[in-house]
């Protein structure tokens, strides 16, 4: 009787955990079917498994429901020849790909990677036991919202309509926003957006400017490579990272639309680098940026410095290639083409200096 | 029709490729077809290379679907197949080989266009345009573009490579940014490398040959585009010097619109209205000239009596990316020079 009585009361939680899982808010829109996805630019996890893609081809980003996917362990997962092994499993040369982002689900640890090919076709994979299985994305519950700017939207110019390209460069979710940045081909200018989550018909953008002070000496607009959506002090806080290198930081709270607003510059990391990726590294109190580069090693930053430097920076960096404001230091990764948190530890895709692009994990280890 | 024609010919073509053993085949980029049925999916796969019967067992099979009929079998990889690329089919413990080449008259990707059309630039150019005659590979563009010095060096760290390329919807035109870290005064790639270009010196943009479309198949030769580099533009485009020539009433001829400059082709594009007395659109035909420092507006329908209205988004921009409200790079220590938050300007002609 005890045993029917568990057997009962295990059945119903588990209708109720299911009716919950069905009826998420977050997933209330969610339909199944093609989302049209006709690029992979960037991607990041958001809650109950969801992954946000940022597809610029088609202006739009699309939240596809993944929770099918099985927990896996990738605590060990390493793969050699990654492209040569995607260019093979598509049959095509390594030249002819280009691998455009990689995401972890914190929820299962599964393993994504995107990927283009000349035809312009996005492949995703996702990892399992050290190999690649495609995710199909052509029926796939899910929801999405354009990204196409809203003067482009209303022209009547087809022509000029076509020309307009806005390229999404990082993508994050942080409570309840999908957040973007990137780059326009028809003017220079930080754009940074910020879209409410779920989607809705009544989209509302926020769309603004951040822009830096060089030195003291000249107001800068310039495109935001990769950012994090994070705390500071308690309050959220945007940390972005410039395709000139500046590190620049700017409160959540003043993210409305069709503002400009100026971030204030707390670290140059070098010229003739470029941020490639960023991610939050945790170990109890302790919180790390972790930055990988085109030109650097992967950087360790103590968010207690961030936190602790009050100053912008407005003196030039006399010393050539050197770096200043908040302090940090390189670890032993160079060339970290991809980032991503995984578990305890982290993710990255590599070239390592025998040309193998490897895919491995980096240990926790570092921040403890 | 046109289409049509060139698919059956490619086929034809293929076909005519096969050895005598590969008879029973059907191949495009997009599948490749048997004429039997295979035991099951598991005993028909395709792979990159030519892979021996023993390799065969260890090697990664293309991704793709199958559909097995009575008599036929079909397999469409993921992505078409790739020319001048060797293959090796695997079907019922049969293993064969196949690979696809263009066709003989296969038109190779051209240059249509390249913007700034001016062979005279300001130091501070900030973008390019490349219009293509087809559609591109879109995977690292930038990678075979280049800027050469008179002497033919190279310069280093010229263009903001991008890893999410700008092109364009149909994938023919493609947006390249000069470092804009080196086109500001004042930030540090700026500082140490210095401006990407000096003036009263001679360069060419390369377009190399390595530079595919997206069929994988490259340009025949390096296309190159000389121009010379002029004193820098620190000046906003003012719309008041711009001059106007009204076209006669009753007419459909052009009006022309001389910004006295010469300004970026891609943020021109859909950003100036007309709007006739009743503040209704003017439809037309417009297109750039004289080196993009002239718009030419042709009606649909003639024009009519009254005052039009000419509006002007605030975003355009000239070669150096200084627009209607702001500076490309501003001084802080510059009072005049702050930005001014206008969306949109305009400009009134009358048509008598």
């Amino acid at each position: 009787m005890k045993t029917l009585t568990s057997l009962i009361i295990l059945l119903i939680l588990s209708i109720t955990s299911g009716t919950i899982h069905a009826d998420s808010l977050l997933k209330v829109d969610f339909k199944t079917g093609d989302p049209g996805i006709t690029s992979i630019n960037s991607m990041t996890f958001g809650p109950e498994n969801i992954l946000f893609i940022g597809d610029s081809n088609s202006a739009q980003i699309v939240a596809v429901d993944l929770s099918s996917h099985p927990k896996v362990d990738n605590s060990k997962v390493k793969i050699d020849f990654l492209d040569k092994v995607i260019a093979d499993m598509l049959g095509t040369a390594v030249d002819q790909i280009q691998i455009t982002d990689m995401a972890v689900n914190p929820e299962n640890s599964n393993i994504y990677i995107a990927v283009h090919h000349s035809s312009g076709i996005p492949v995703l994979f996702r990892v399992e036991d050290d190999k690649l299985k495609q995710v199909p994305l052509k029926d796939v519950s899910h929801s999405k919202t354009t990204i196409t700017d809203p003067v482009a939207k209303d022209a009547k110019d087809k022509r000029g309509r076509e020309l307009r390209k806005w390229a999404v460069a990082d993508i994050k979710y942080h409570e309840g926003k999908v957040l973007l940045s990137g780059l326009s081909n028809k003017e220079f200018a930080s754009t940074f957006r910020s879209v409410d989550f779920p989607f809705t018909d009544q989209q509302i953008y926020g769309s603004l400017e951040i822009f830096h002070a060089a030195h003291g000496e000249y107001e800068t607009h310039a495109p935001i490579k990769t950012f994090l959506a994070t705390s500071i002090k308690g309050n959220p806080h945007i940390v972005a990272g410039y395709t000139c290198t500046p590190l620049v930081v700017l409160p959540m709270d003043k993210i409305k639309a069709g503002e400009h607003h100026k971030g204030r510059t707390v670290a140059e990391l070098g010229s003739g680098n470029s941020p490639l990726d960023m991610i939050e590294m945790k170990n109890g109190d302790k919180r790390y940026l972790v930055i990988s580069n085109t030109n650097r090693p992967l950087m360790k930053m103590d968010f207690a410095d961030l936190e602790a430097y009050q100053n912008a920076l407005t003196t030039p960096v006399t010393k050539k290639g050197a770096a200043a404001g908040v302090e940090y230091v390189n670890l032993p990764y160079v060339n970290v083409l991809q980032l991503d948190k995984l578990g305890d530890g982290f993710l990255m895709i590599k070239r390592e200096s025998t040309g193998n692009l490897l895919l491995r994990t980096g240990s926790s280890w570092w921040f403890k | 029709m046109k289409n049509n024609l060139s698919s059956l010919a490619f086929i034809l073509f293929t076909l005519c490729c096969w050895s005598q053993d590969l008879s029973t085949f059907e191949v495009t980029k997009d599948y490749i077809a048997l004429t039997e049925t295979v035991d099951s999916s598991a005993s028909f796969k395709v792979y990159k290379g030519e892979l021996s019967e023993k390799n065969v067992h260890t090697a990664t099979p293309i991704l793709g679907s199958i559909i097995s009929k009575k008599e036929s079998s079909r397999f469409t990889p993921l992505i078409p197949f790739t020319f001048n690329q060797k293959y090796t089919v695997v079907y019922n413990g049969v293993v064969d080989y196949f690979e696809i080449n263009p066709p003989k008259d296969y038109e190779r990707l051209s240059i249509e266009a390249i913007y700034p059309s001016s062979r005279k630039l300001p130091s501070n150019v900030l973008k390019w345009y490349i219009r293509f005659s087809k559609s591109i590979d879109q995977t690292n563009p930038y990678d075979h573009i280049h800027f050469l010095t008179a002497s033919g060096d190279t310069i280093r760290k010229a263009i903001l490579n991008l890893e999410n390329a700008l092109i364009s919807e149909d994938r023919k035109l493609l947006t390249v940014w000069i470092d804009p870290g080196r086109q500001k005064r004042g930030l540090i790639p700026n500082q140490q490398l210095g401006a990407v270009f000096e003036e009263g010196k001679e360069y060419s943009l390369v377009i190399t040959q390595e530079f595919k479309d997206k069929e994988g198949i490259p340009l025949k030769q390096n296309q190159i585009h000389q121009f010379i580099i002029t004193t820098s533009d620190r000046k906003q485009p003012n719309v008041n010097s711009w001059k106007i020539r009204s076209p006669e009433v009753g007419t459909i001829s052009e009006l022309k619109i001389d910004f006295k400059e010469q300004m970026d082709y891609g943020s021109m594009l859909n950003r100036i209205t007309l709007l006739n007395p009743d503040k209704k659109k003017v439809t037309g035909d417009l297109k750039l000239i004289k080196n993009e420092s002239t718009l030419v507006l042709k009606p649909h329908k003639p024009w009519i009596k009254g005052e039009y209205e000419i509006v002007i988004d605030s975003r355009i921009e000239d070669l150096a990316g200084n627009n209607l409200n702001r500076l490309f790079d501003t001084k802080i220590v510059d009072e005049t020079s702050k930005d001014i938050d206008k969306a949109f300007y305009s400009l009134f002609f009358s048509i008598k």
